[in-house]
């Protein structure tokens, strides 16, 4: 099973795409993804229930998150109210190692973000902040990346011995699905998500 | 080809893209024309002294070519909203390409969304964003 | 300004958010309006020729109008280079040349995040355009960007 695990949609700031238009995309277009995750940017996003949308298109869609740290951006998969109230979502300055513990206590995933982009990327800030603990996952596709910044991300998570996922990053309809992650079995629940993310059982693609 | 009515468009359809002209020449007239005479559009020297890597394309210009490439899709086009976010600059003097893309048919509105794209050289976008255009019948 | 004052975007919201800060009128000129399209690549001659019987400006020209003021009255200044960040533009019926149009400002909204180049606020003006009947023309959203100066922390 294939997810774009990085993508926004209009509740985000920059986010230009509705959902709908997103399921629309990808059958016509054939896209080679079964779902994606919206991450909307520094918010978890209660109020929208996509479940009709994705059974009345045959795609699976779940919810997450895109927080900043003090090494860059960082998804949230798995986000729960109790999770929301271990720190504010919306603050551009939370500390990793925190949003990392948090994620974990309540059974998420915290994974950074396009990590060999400037100043948003956890590469940028390795040598003033040193190596996070408990970073196990890092983006190593991103949709969005300029130049060597995939190249940066996969060499950082091969030196740090971290996993990678994919994700477009897309914030318009037409990015959808350029980057993915490839589960070894199906994912049919945000649990199940997680659950294949901390066993492993993923690789990240370029489709 | 030129699109004249909404029963020509399919979704998913690309718009035709072209290569806006970015000279330094076009950017001072644009920039004199919409009341924006600022160095750091027409000089080189003055907007790296800002801290810039070049003169810039301004972000409306680029609106602007955004526009130009629905109208020269479907002339009668009536543009009802553009919303664009500036990812990063566009420098003069550089190529980019202006693209853009059909993902949304509303046939009640005889309307259709358009995903818009700015991409320089390397095909990294620079502007991205939507217009929402009325097509007649 | 105390370039070590962080900016309190919570109170700014409080304070100056959808409160009009600047209006005034204008006309618009036939020539520029020319100019304006064909630099942009515009090839119809309802944008490129004002002898045309539906000679109108471009539609993306709303964003370039400015308010007099970039901000209100005793808003904070902030030090960093402002730059675009972004551009809305909502019409509802063509601008013409030699038409008199009363423009009217608003602080839209003020947020922070974290970008390539740093931390940023960004502030979003909205402006909106009416004829001498008071029929709206549209609207015109701004976003500028600034990049916040690393604070101590």
């Amino acid at each position: 099973m294939i997810l774009d695990m990085h993508a926004h949609s209009i509740k985000s700031d920059d986010g230009r795409a509705k959902v709908e238009n997103y399921c629309q995309w990808i059958k016509a277009k054939d896209i080679a993804i079964d779902g994606f995750v919206l991450t909307e940017h520094r918010q978890y996003d209660d109020e929208s229930d996509y479940s009709d949308l994705a059974q009345a298109n045959g795609i699976t869609i779940f919810k997450g998150s895109e927080v900043e740290t003090e090494y860059g951006h960082v998804l949230v998969f798995g986000v729960t109210p109790a999770l929301q109230e271990e720190f504010d979502f919306s603050n551009i300055n939370l500390k990793l190692e925190h949003v990392i513990e948090a994620s974990n206590k309540h059974d998420a995933v915290a994974v950074p973000c396009h990590p060999g982009r400037p100043r948003v990327g956890m590469a940028a800030h390795l040598e003033e902040f040193g190596v996070p603990k408990g970073v196990e996952i890092v983006e190593i596709y991103n949709g969005g990346s300029r130049e060597n910044e995939d190249e940066i991300a996969r060499e950082m998570a091969d030196q740090l011995n971290c996993s990678g996922i994919g994700g477009s990053d897309a914030h318009i309809v037409s990015q959808i699905g350029k980057c993915g992650t490839k589960f070894d079995a199906p994912v049919n629940t945000i649990g199940e998500l997680v659950e294949a993310l901390r066993s492993n059982n993923f690789e990240a693609i370029k489709i | 080809m030129t699109i004249e009515k909404l029963s020509e468009i399919e979704f998913g359809e690309t718009l035709p893209s072209f290569t806006p002209d970015t000279s330094l020449a076009n950017v001072s007239q644009f920039v004199l024309a919409a009341g924006w005479d600022s160095p750091r559009f027409t000089d080189h020297e003055a907007a790296k002294a800002q801290g810039l890597p070049a003169a810039l394309v301004p972000g409306i210009m680029s609106q602007g070519f955004l526009s130009a490439m629905i109208h020269r899709w479907a002339p009668d086009a009536e543009i009802k909203k553009i919303d664009t976010v500036f990812r990063a600059p566009c420098l003069v003097d550089e190529t980019y390409q202006i693209n853009g893309v059909v993902t949304d048919i509303d046939t009640d509105n005889g309307s259709v969304e358009i995903d818009l794209t700015v991409t320089n050289s390397a095909d990294e976008t620079r502007v991205f964003g939507t217009a929402n255009v009325i097509i007649h019948e | 300004m105390d370039k070590n004052e962080a900016i309190d975007v919570a109170a700014l919201r409080d304070q100056f958010l959808g409160k009009v800060f600047d209006e005034y009128m204008f006309t618009l000129d036939a020539e520029k309006l020319v100019q304006y399209a064909k630099s942009c690549g515009e090839t119809a001659s309802k944008f490129t020729d004002p002898n045309d019987p539906d000679f109108q400006a471009p539609p993306t020209i709303a964003s370039s109008f400015n308010p007099r003021q970039d901000y209100p009255d005793n808003f904070p200044s902030f030090e960093g280079l402002g730059m675009d960040a972004g551009k809305s533009v909502e019409l509802e019926r063509p601008m013409r040349a030699g038409e008199e149009i009363t423009a009217t400002t608003a602080l839209h909204d003020i947020y922070t995040k974290s970008g390539r180049s740093g931390r940023m606020v960004f502030f979003v003006n909205r402006m909106t355009m009416k004829n001498p009947k008071g029929e709206i023309l549209g609207s015109s959203d701004t976003s500028v960007v600034i990049r916040e100066k690393p604070q101590d922390s």
